[in-house]
């Protein structure tokens, strides 16, 4: 059977995987309307694990491990399309470029970043040195930058670069002291998300979504889907993208 | 659906213990809405295997993947939903249920050691007295290829009664005088 997407709610919305579904909770300011969470994308015998959004063509992209793959649909519905396939081991974190339409992902088997323009052509491979196990991935089109963290047991990072591939850094070292804690009530976060005020992510222990306050860490709120199963990357799709450019999109 | 007015309206729910589902309305897709905690419906939970619906064979619940404590349980994908073979062995572990050490190491996968990489050690033969590859030693016991007259797990050493180990040659007899010797 081939897998449909189910109409959106208007305005913000939080979507985030688990395993055969991609699932979404609107959103009414900060608050998740709980009660009009529905599914937005079945895609069964798939564990779906990375979720992104582009908001230029209002699409969702996610990544499949069970055979490895990087996919999308557009949210008002109609086809989905594999974009990647081959050569992947284990994709596990997706950033979409919106202003300058290229897609980067991590693959925690092969140990790289990769980039492609959003229809998976033109792929290339930015980094393949020093990766562990990376997994999540974020595009900052509007300073140009990609940030990406590696889990490695024996030396965990958050990783920065240019869009292009070149100035890496490690931007957050583990074990400094420059960092604040936000939160200790967390059980075992797998993603998060920022929105406004707050901030969202998923849970393994608590297979729900949680909302907290970005500023103080305080819980607000909690969505417990109908199916208990580990929930995985969540993002915010958006009716219109922020407005900005970079040297990419004029060029 | 109830609506359509034929006999076969209301189907079972191909779902285990009978739990409940609902047919997608886009796609008429059926899912499973109440599957028990830990196990999906459709495909096992990434971390178990089985069969839950049958797909070409019979009908197999899903259970916890054994990797015999050799995955890091951060991980996703560690194990193969239908066989419930191990994809993400750690320390140098492999089969199908990191059960071995991967060639070219050597000790006891499934040792009671909390860190994987103490499990499967390297064989690390010595240059000089080893008759075969450097990376090929026994599974268990770590024990190289020596050449002639050499010992030790790693061929470092020469047997008693031999000395000078020569790369590729071995040890030579000490040919000691028995009249003068006292060993």
């Amino acid at each position: 059977p081939r897998p449909g997407i189910g109409p959106l709610t208007p305005g913000s919305n939080l979507i985030f995987a688990q395993s055969g579904r991609i699932e979404h909770i609107p959103l009414e300011g900060n608050r998740m309307k709980r009660e009009e969470a529905r599914t937005l994308l079945h895609v069964p015998g798939k564990v779906v694990i990375a979720v992104a959004f582009d908001c230029m063509e209002q699409t969702v992209y996610w990544s499949d491990i069970t055979q490895p793959a990087i996919s999308r649909a557009k949210m008002e519905g109609g086809q989905t399309s594999v974009l990647v396939s081959r050569d992947l081991g284990s994709p596990e974190g997706i950033a979409i470029d919106h202003v300058s339409r290229n897609m980067y992902w991590t693959d925690s088997i092969l140990d790289r970043i990769e980039v492609s323009r959003l229809d998976g052509s033109h792929r290339r491979i930015l980094f393949e040195d020093d990766l562990i196990n990376p997994r999540p991935i974020i595009a900052d089109p509007a300073n140009g930058l990609l940030y990406w963290a590696d889990w490695n047991r024996d030396g965990p990072k958050i990783e920065r670069s240019s869009l292009d591939g070149t100035r890496k850094v490690e931007c957050i070292d583990p074990f400094s002291h420059v960092r604040r804690k936000l939160s200790e009530a967390v059980h075992y976060p797998f993603a998060i998300a920022s929105h406004g005020r707050n901030l969202y992510y998923t849970d393994w222990i608590r297979e729900a979504v949680v909302a907290v306050d970005r500023h103080d860490g305080t819980e607000l709120q909690e969505f417990l889907p109908q199916r208990r199963s580990r929930t995985y990357g969540i993002t915010i799709t958006y009716p219109q993208c922020p407005a900005e450019v970079n040297y990419c999109s004029r060029n | 659906n109830a609506l359509t007015g034929s006999p076969g309206d209301c189907s079972p729910c191909p779902c285990p213990d009978h739990t409940t589902c609902v047919q997608v309305p886009e796609t008429g897709d059926v899912v499973c809405t109440n599957c028990p905690k830990g196990v999906r419906c459709e495909l096992c939970e990434d971390g178990f295997y089985g069969n839950p619906l049958g797909w070409g064979g019979t009908v197999q619940a899903c259970v916890r993947c054994e990797c015999n404590g050799n995955v890091d349980f951060n991980a996703v994908g560690v194990c193969d939903h239908m066989t419930g073979h191990c994809l993400k062995c750690l320390g140098h572990t492999t089969g199908d249920h990191c059960e071995k050490c991967r060639s070219g190491y050597y000790g006891n996968a499934l040792a009671n050691e909390l860190n994987p990489e103490r499990k499967c050690k390297p064989c690390a033969c010595n240059i000089a007295g080893t008759s075969g590859s450097l990376n090929d030693c026994h599974p268990d016991t770590g024990n190289c290829d020596c050449l002639n007259h050499v010992t030790g797990r790693d061929c470092g050493q020469c047997e008693a009664g031999y000395f000078n180990l020569q790369p590729g040659v071995g040890c030579e007899m000490c040919n000691c005088n028995p009249i003068g010797s006292v060993s």
